[in-house]
């Protein structure tokens, strides 16, 4: 590759880290103006929105909350939609196609209709709402996005390393834990993160499933009702930090746990 | 059990007949069963005082349960998807959509001999035509909204500010918003006719023909308009921004602009408008009536309630002497001078299933031209 | 269900700790030693069939009670005349709500904008992530890519309202562009970027970039780069390599990027309503407004959405085996 398309990538790149966080920097200065509203011109700074959420116990239970939520959610999305990816992946049978069609399904469905069709169905098993209920959509939700992810990487994965570890004495099970997962731990890494976004950021069916106890996004859309307040920039600032450390911690004990191997 | 259960069959879906059987409604009671109960309420974002809610709850020990929505239609698919065991007693319905409820069977008709405080309601508001249906009382009046004109006072000079015609004029081109399917209703109004259709109610051709001009209108006036929007947050953001400086718009949202000192103003113009009123509605099969009932009076129990709510909502309240406990610039922002109230309507919904079945593919037609 | 991978995943995972370490007894030493576990994998391994339905049970129970039920309620629910309910009505099946989509014009015109937006949104959101993917997977250093990669991913953790609302105050009248410009002497009356096509672009490609940009760094990231130097030493260009080399190499990736980009955006709802002007009414739109606004219209709504749903993954599909057929061309 030549010096100036180098160049060329690396300015490309830059202008669209500016151009993502450039509102996000909006977000947190406007969690600091004297005012109800946000906007310009900024007459009068001030500290308290940010003491507020930090004074407000119901912020950090609800962000904790949402957290849970993203975490199952994206472990039951990812087991299920690898089980789903390997099953479809190098293998052709009888309704493979209808399976794949079926799996992507949960992702084409305008929000509110998934919400609302999950909502009369929880009712006709008799699933109260509240966290399992919003757990349950959010999985069900995410499954395409991890066997879309999956599956690209899956369909990669040179066939001579399985075969290999099968002359190696390793049964199915075996070499799918120690050649195929290892394999797809970038695939998964991503689709995982993209899990937790989702559902860290879903309404609609929290909405609809969720009981008395909101979640961040329901917190925020009911708060909205009455104006884009600096109180939400301030929340939104506050949960940005909270994931951002958590995100660190995650990242930390998982490269702690690769070395104790 | 069995029996509860059956009453509640009436409003089952054929598919969800076999739901109701697994699903049992005990699970909304046990988790409250040692202290005083609960109340499971469904209400907007600041329209419960803080301090009404503690007191009621140290007093009388049951546990005060909020969930804040944020629109009537998802209010309305929730609860019907809930059917029938739903998890709320107190719910919030705006006045002109109780047909809706009552015909769906969703909130049951209100006990007012039950409500003690029920004289401290104004009674333009409580006794109120809009109010009285099947010759029942519905909800208890809290809030009181107008569809109005808004207007940025640094632009928008004084002698043009009470009346339609600046919306829709070549002075403001491409600064002004509204939301298409409320404006409807006020062009009708605008155009000379009744918004709320009931005079057509026997003329469906004439209706037809009214809704047709009323959309012809709009979409001959398009050119004009920055934004059709839907929320309060939404318009008072273009207003901060000066995206738009004249727009159509709910009392609720400008009057908390106007209280945060922003250079805004509202009347309701000269040609008319439309009224409506906030209630809270206790909810048909509600799993703590008795409970939704103390609330209730809890909450007319003194004027100050009201002017809590005016001052965290921006809306009217409906509480008699609740201004008393107001500023002077609250005051000014949420009210209106008599000549102008005058010219305010309430919504009527009579006439709504035929007004709504011409006037939504009306606003589709608008939004896609 | 013999095996849950969830606990051992976490082990599979960890960098490193799936091809070292195998000349002591590890954890899969002892397990396949097992007497239980082999007679339960003799017994499963013993014929495909028997593997193959073990392997399939779950995710045909699955996807048939946890994505099909929902969907087969709300494909129920657009053949009634009636729902919700009223008191004492049972709901008649009827075709209207079916019909009424091929009968009014208005409804198809929104229908097919948003099929041409999100196609056209679809290729920018490629055209403008493509070098973004490719310089992080192939310019930047193996260690800094995770970082860098999850820096991007930062803003996303706000929410798309939240975020929305920032993208108001950036480009609206008094936002901080024209408020630098205006500083800077450029302009003495604001620009009005809101509610145009640019503000609505600017919002909407903030959402889709994040699902390019994955399997499209996934994909890139695994070319190994032996082979665009193997090709640079045959002596061809930068270009030629790319076009030879590194585009089929990445085509899974692309494909399923702009099928994410391309599924997700036939399903914007917020952004469009907040950014977009009077005239880019999607039908995302028109089908939310069969249930908040007129509120019972849950019928007609429904029918829309099985419509949308259909066209959505009839597109989405042929293009997929479109692209599986380039793939397995040039490779082989």
């Amino acid at each position: 590759m030549t010096r100036n398309t180098r160049i060329l990538m690396s300015i490309v790149y830059w202008a669209f880290v500016v151009y993502l966080f450039v509102p996000l920097l909006l977000m947190v200065l406007m969690g600091f103006k004297d005012s109800n509203f946000i906007g310009f011109p900024i007459k009068s700074w001030t500290l308290d929105w940010y003491i507020g959420v930090f004074k407000d116990s119901e912020v950090v239970s609800v962000f904790l909350y949402s957290t849970v939520i993203a975490v199952t959610s994206t472990l039951i999305s990812l087991t299920i939609g690898t089980w789903i990816s390997v099953l479809l992946a190098g293998r052709s049978f009888f309704g493979r196609i209808i399976i794949f069609g079926l799996t992507i399904l949960p992702a084409v469905i305008p929000g509110i209709i998934s919400a609302i069709s999950f909502r009369i169905f929880a009712n006709l098993l008799g699933i109260q709402t509240g966290m399992f209920a919003i757990i349950w959509a959010h999985a069900v939700h995410n499954v395409p996005f991890v066997v879309l992810v999956v599956m690209a990487r899956l369909a990669t994965l040179p066939k001579s390393h399985t075969e290999a570890a099968m002359d190696l004495g390793a049964d199915k099970i075996v070499s799918f834990f120690r050649v195929t997962l290892p394999y797809l731990k970038p695939a998964l890494i991503g689709a995982g993160v993209f899990c937790m976004l989702l559902s860290f950021d879903d309404f609609v069916r929290s909405f609809f499933l969720g009981g008395y106890k909101p979640t961040l996004p329901v917190l925020i859309f009911s708060k909205l009702r009455s104006g884009m307040s600096p109180e939400i920039n301030a929340i939104a600032t506050v949960v940005l930090v909270m994931t951002a450390v958590m995100g660190i911690w995650a990242e930390r004990s998982m490269r702690r746990m690769g070395k104790g191997t | 059990m069995t029996k509860l259960i059956q009453s509640r069959r009436r409003f089952l879906g054929t598919a969800m007949g076999a739901g109701a059987l697994l699903a049992s409604p005990a699970y909304l009671r046990s988790s409250a069963a040692q202290t005083g109960g609960v109340v499971n309420i469904w209400t907007y974002d600041e329209f419960i005082p803080d301090d009404v809610k503690k007191d009621f709850e140290k007093e009388t020990g049951i546990e005060v349960r909020i969930r804040l929505v944020d629109d009537q239609g998802k209010q309305f698919n929730l609860l019907v998807a809930e059917q029938p065991n739903p998890s709320v007693d107190i719910l919030t319905v705006a006045g002109h959509r109780f047909l809706q409820f009552i015909d769906s069977g969703l909130i049951a008709p209100m006990d007012t001999e039950r409500l003690a405080n029920w004289g401290a309601i104004n009674p333009v508001y409580s006794e109120s035509d809009w109010a009285t249906i099947n010759g029942e009382k519905w909800g208890v009046p809290i809030l009181s909204g107008a569809e109005i004109m808004a207007y940025n006072t640094d632009y928008v000079p004084e002698d043009r500010r009470n009346t339609w015609d600046t919306l829709f004029s070549e002075d403001y081109k491409q600064q002004t918003a509204y939301i298409p399917s409320d404006l409807m209703s006020i062009v009708m109004l605008y155009l000379g006719y009744d918004g709320n259709m009931i005079e057509y109610m026997d003329d469906p051709d004439e209706a037809a023909r009214i809704v047709a001009e009323a959309r012809d209108f709009l979409i001959e006036k398009k050119p004009l308009v920055r934004k059709y929007y839907d929320s309060g947050a939404e318009i008072q953001q273009m207003l901060v921004n000066q995206d738009v400086v004249l727009c159509h718009a709910w009392n609720g949202p400008i009057s908390k602009l106007i209280m945060d000192g922003l250079p805004m103003g509202m009347s309701i113009p000269k040609e008319g408008s439309y009224g409506f009123v906030y209630t809270l509605n206790v909810a048909n099969n509600a799993p703590n009536a008795d409970n939704a009932y103390k609330f209730l009076d809890a909450m007319m129990a003194s004027s100050e309630i009201g002017a809590a709510m005016t001052q965290s909502t921006g809306f009217i309240s409906t509480y008699k002497g609740s201004a008393e406990h107001l500023s002077d610039l609250e005051k000014a922002a949420a009210s209106f001078p008599e000549e102008q109230l005058e010219n305010l309507q309430f919504f009527r919904a009579e006439a709504n299933d035929m007004k709504y079945a011409l006037v939504d593919p009306a606003v589709e037609e608008i939004k896609a031209s | 269900m013999s095996t849950t991978p969830k606990p051992d995943a976490a082990d599979g995972i960890a960098p490193g700790g799936a091809t070292r370490g195998s000349d002591r007894p590890t954890f899969w030493g002892r397990l396949t030693h097992a007497g239980p576990y082999r007679a339960v994998t003799d017994f499963v391994f013993a014929s495909t069939r028997r593997q193959f339905i073990l392997l399939a049970a779950l995710p045909i129970v699955w996807v048939l009670f946890a994505h099909l039920g929902p969907i087969l309620q709300m494909i129920r629910v657009s053949f009634l005349d009636s729902y919700p309910p009223a008191v004492g009505y049972t709901p008649q099946f009827t075709l209207d709500n079916w019909a009424s989509f091929f009968k009014e014009s208005i409804f198809i015109k929104p229908f097919f904008r948003t099929l041409m937006f999100s196609l056209s949104l679809t290729f920018a959101t490629l055209v403008l992530i493509y070098p973004v993917a490719y310089f992080l997977a192939r310019h930047v250093k193996r260690d800094n890519q995770m970082l860098l990669l999850l820096m991007l991913l930062i803003p996303f953790w706000v929410g798309e309202i939240v975020r929305t609302y920032a993208i108001m105050i950036l480009l609206g009248n008094t936002g901080a562009v024209n408020l630098i410009l205006k500083t800077l002497g450029l302009i003495d009356r604001p620009i009005p970027f809101m509610f145009t096509g640019f503000s609505l672009s600017f919002g909407i490609v903030y959402l889709t970039s994040l699902y390019m940009l994955m399997p499209l760094y996934s994909a890139l990231e695994k070319i190994p780069p032996t082979y665009t130097e193997a090709a640079a030493d045959l002596g061809a260009g930068a270009w030629t390599r790319f076009r030879r080399v590194t585009l089929p190499l990445s085509l899974e990736g692309i494909s399923s990027g702009c099928t994410l980009v391309f599924l997700i955006s036939t399903g914007l709802y917020a952004t469009p309503i907040l950014l977009g002007g009077p005239s880019t009414t999607l039908f995302s739109q028109t089908i939310a407004g069969f249930f908040h606004v007129a509120g019972d219209k849950w019928p007609t709504g429904a029918a829309f959405s099985t419509i949308m749903l259909l066209t959505a993954l009839i597109l989405s599909g042929t293009f997929m085996k479109l692209i599986g057929s380039l793939t397995r061309g040039p490779q082989k």
